[in-house]
């Protein structure tokens, strides 16, 4: 049988073996595969839209703040703002605070910054309550919040509880997750 | 327990980790075997532009398999187009492409095993020194009725009939070694007969002075549609497999490109070694005469060529049958058709009267289609029907429930969107969606305008089934022309927990918490 060699015939041979091989080298390339159990977790930290973080403008509450950006950031989520201010049963809730409300005006100030800086959405507020960690609860249903963020602070004596009484409130009743950040001691 | 909770029972047991290779294969071992029937047909039909046919019926191809690989990914079961047009239209128009599809199973048993037997007379002259047209008879007008021939396929169907109520399970290694070694000889025909024996100027020649009428043409193509057939086994590797969302995708997509690439180089390489009409003369076996005419390996390539091509082709026929029975299986589920079809034989444990009855009428295609001048054309041209009409209306499905479902996560989506907002849902408009529709309707066009056969015996075929549907529908007190009342959204998370799509899972509750929070907002 002869046999005869065009170039273009030879041309097409090379297009058809680089485009064969491509393909089934791209096929075979998988991504690297990501188990169930991490799929699932990696699904949940992207399913946090509405981010509550209450905030007492110390430094460690501004971590806490950054954390919650940090965990928001790929979904977009909104990171709700509280400066919750303490009235005493002595009081009434509405009563003017000129001291404590200018501190609590610049805390939130700060904390909007924090979350513009990381690309989010802040939506800042200032609550009154008898109880601090029960307000918190109450925004946090009332947002319908898929997480609580709270930093505390970094060093604690050895006779001081490890965390807080709003914490330990939150802890107990959030209607939802709750992360707790701390440094490590200095 | 109702059907429901046994089918998701049933689908947990089934799911299994399938490599990317087994996954490729699967499909491969359908839809790679239809260029072997395809392009002695498509060669006899569009003559010197079978190249230009196989290549607009590819393009419409690879946009019903995008169409395809997105809803498998979306909704991984094995019901395929049927499900698909049941999610997105309503019942009915899911038993109309249940029984679109059905016809092409049945088809794909006859067609496929006409072919297998096609590859197998390939060896006829060299040892008896005649053809399987020395048997040709003639009864009354009837001319050319090769009984040999038919004797053939007939044996091919009652040979895949017992293996299947046996319930011999088909090797998935056998499947992904016959794969494997199909794509290599077809890449080592292609390749080598490129290099040494392609002559540009027999193509050119054969494109200037034996290009075919319009109505040819337009035959050739709506025929070239078969030789991309079988994309519903990315339906059923999707049910089938594990954490569909990162394999499906990827292994439909090479499928699609594969078999496309397969078809246009083997058309473009045939017009180019040797002039349409050997083509015609040699329907039964068109690769195996491609490979036989090819220097250096053409003596070992073509013997070889003919076996493989019978092996596969008849791997192919034995996928309609069990096409059928899964597609007979799904319907029954959605009370489309009685659950009778799904008795199992006590001992085989198999689905004996799906198995039986489905192969039956393939015999009997098989009978008619041998007392019309070509067999193989007959067959060929009831096949384009059936999956035209199929897949219009899964393009028109995946169009509907873009608007409808928005909320189900789609790991892959065809390109080319248009974000827009539609009573308040935020949408992706599928731009290729509605050009594969306009695409596979001009094919359904073509077929009912040229195919002569299939324009009477296809729409006939649908009628009968309707006419079962709606004495069902009745009989069961259900809507013939709406559709029974369904959990859709319960059905879809037991769907994908089942695929062990967590992630997917997660996503789709999330969309749905979102829309219902929307909607709370809104009655506010």
């Amino acid at each position: 049988m002869n046999y005869q060699i065009s170039p273009l015939g030879v041309v097409i041979a090379a297009a058809f073996a680089i485009a064969m091989g491509s393909l089934l080298w791209w096929m075979l390339k998988l991504p690297p595969y990501i188990p169930a159990a991490a799929a699932k977790a990696r699904r949940g930290v992207g399913a946090l839209r509405n981010i509550l973080v209450p905030t007492v403008g110390l430094p460690c509450s501004e971590r806490g703040i950054e954390m919650a950006c940090r965990l928001g950031q790929e979904q977009k989520a909104t990171i709700h703002l509280i400066y919750v201010i303490e009235v005493s049963r002595t009081l009434p809730l509405d009563a003017p605070m000129p001291e404590i409300e200018p501190i609590a005006k610049d805390a939130l100030k700060r904390a909007e910054e924090i979350v513009t800086l990381r690309g989010l959405t802040p939506v800042s507020e200032i609550r009154r309550a008898r109880i601090a960690g029960e307000e918190i609860i109450r925004v946090a249903k009332d947002i319908e919040a898929d997480i609580i963020v709270m930093g505390i602070r970094t060093s604690i004596s050895m006779t001081e509880h490890i965390i807080g009484r709003t914490s330990e409130i939150v802890m107990r009743r959030a209607p939802c997750e709750v992360l707790i950040d701390k440094l490590p001691g200095e | 327990m109702d059907r429901t909770e046994d089918s998701t029972t049933k689908q947990v047991e089934l799911r299994r980790d399938v490599t990317v290779w087994g996954s490729f294969m699967w499909g491969y071992a359908d839809v790679g075997a239809d260029i072997y029937a395809a392009l002695g047909l498509v060669m006899a039909a569009a003559q010197g532009a079978t190249n230009l046919a196989f290549a607009m019926a590819g393009m419409v191809y690879i946009m019903i398999g995008l169409a395809y690989t997105e809803l498998a990914s979306a909704y991984p079961v094995a019901g395929g187009g049927q499900y698909f047009t049941m999610r997105g239209l309503g019942d009915f128009w899911g038993f109309l492409t249940g029984s679109a599809l059905l016809l092409d199973y049945t088809i794909d048993i006859a067609l496929f095993s006409v072919a297998s037997a096609g590859y197998i007379n390939f060896f006829m002259p060299h040892i008896f020194g005649f053809g399987p047209e020395h048997f040709n008879i003639t009864i009354g007008p009837l001319k050319n009725i090769n009984p040999l021939w038919c004797a053939e396929s007939l044996i091919l169907i009652a040979f895949l009939i017992w293996l299947n109520i046996k319930g011999m399970r088909e090797s998935s290694l056998f499947n992904e070694i016959i794969g494997a070694v199909d794509i290599l000889t077809e890449s080592s025909i292609i390749i080598i007969g490129f290099l040494f024996a392609w002559k540009p100027e027999l193509l050119a020649h054969q494109w200037r002075f034996e290009f075919p009428t319009l109505s040819n043409f337009m035959y050739g193509s709506s025929l070239a549609i078969i030789s991309f057939v079988g994309l519903e086994s990315i339906s059923q590797a999707a049910q089938e497999t594990r954490r569909p969302a990162t394999i499906i995708p990827r292994t439909s997509i090479t499928l699609i490109f594969t078999v496309f690439i397969f078809a246009t180089a083997f058309s473009t390489l045939g017009l180019g070694i040797l002039p349409w009409q050997s083509f015609r003369e040699n329907m039964g076996d068109p690769v195996a005469l491609l490979a036989h005419n090819i220097p250096i390996i053409g003596i070992i390539a073509g013997p070889f060529a003919a076996i493989l091509g019978a092996t596969i082709l008849l791997i192919s026929a034995n996928s309609g049958v069990m096409s059928a029975s899964r597609l007979t299986y799904s319907m029954s589920r959605f009370h489309l058709i009685s659950n009778w079809f799904d008795a199992v034989h006590p001992k085989f444990r198999t689905p004996v009267r799906t198995i039986l009855i489905f192969s039956m009428i393939g015999v009997v295609q098989t009978i008619l289609s041998f007392l019309t001048p070509s067999a193989m054309d007959t067959l060929g041209n009831m096949y384009a029907f059936g999956a035209t009409t199929g897949y219009t209306l899964v393009f028109i499905a995946l169009i509907r429930l873009r608007i409808t479902d928005p909320y189900t996560p789609r790991p892959y989506k065809m390109p080319l969107n248009i974000k827009m907002n539609l009573r308040g849902k935020r949408i992706d408009f599928p731009v290729l969606g509605i050009i594969g529709m306009l695409g596979v309707s001009t094919i359904l066009f073509e077929v009912i305008l040229t195919h002569k056969i299939g324009r009477i015996a296809g729409p006939s075929w649908v009628i009968l089934c309707l006419i079962y549907y709606a004495w069902y529908r009745r009989k069961q007190g259900l809507p013939v022309f709406k559709s029974a009342h369904r959990e859709w959204e319960n059905e879809q998370i037991a769907v994908l927990t089942s695929a062990e799509e967590y992630d997917l899972v997660e996503e789709y509750k999330i969309a749905l918490a979102d829309r219902d929070k929307k909607v709370k907002h809104e009655k506010q």
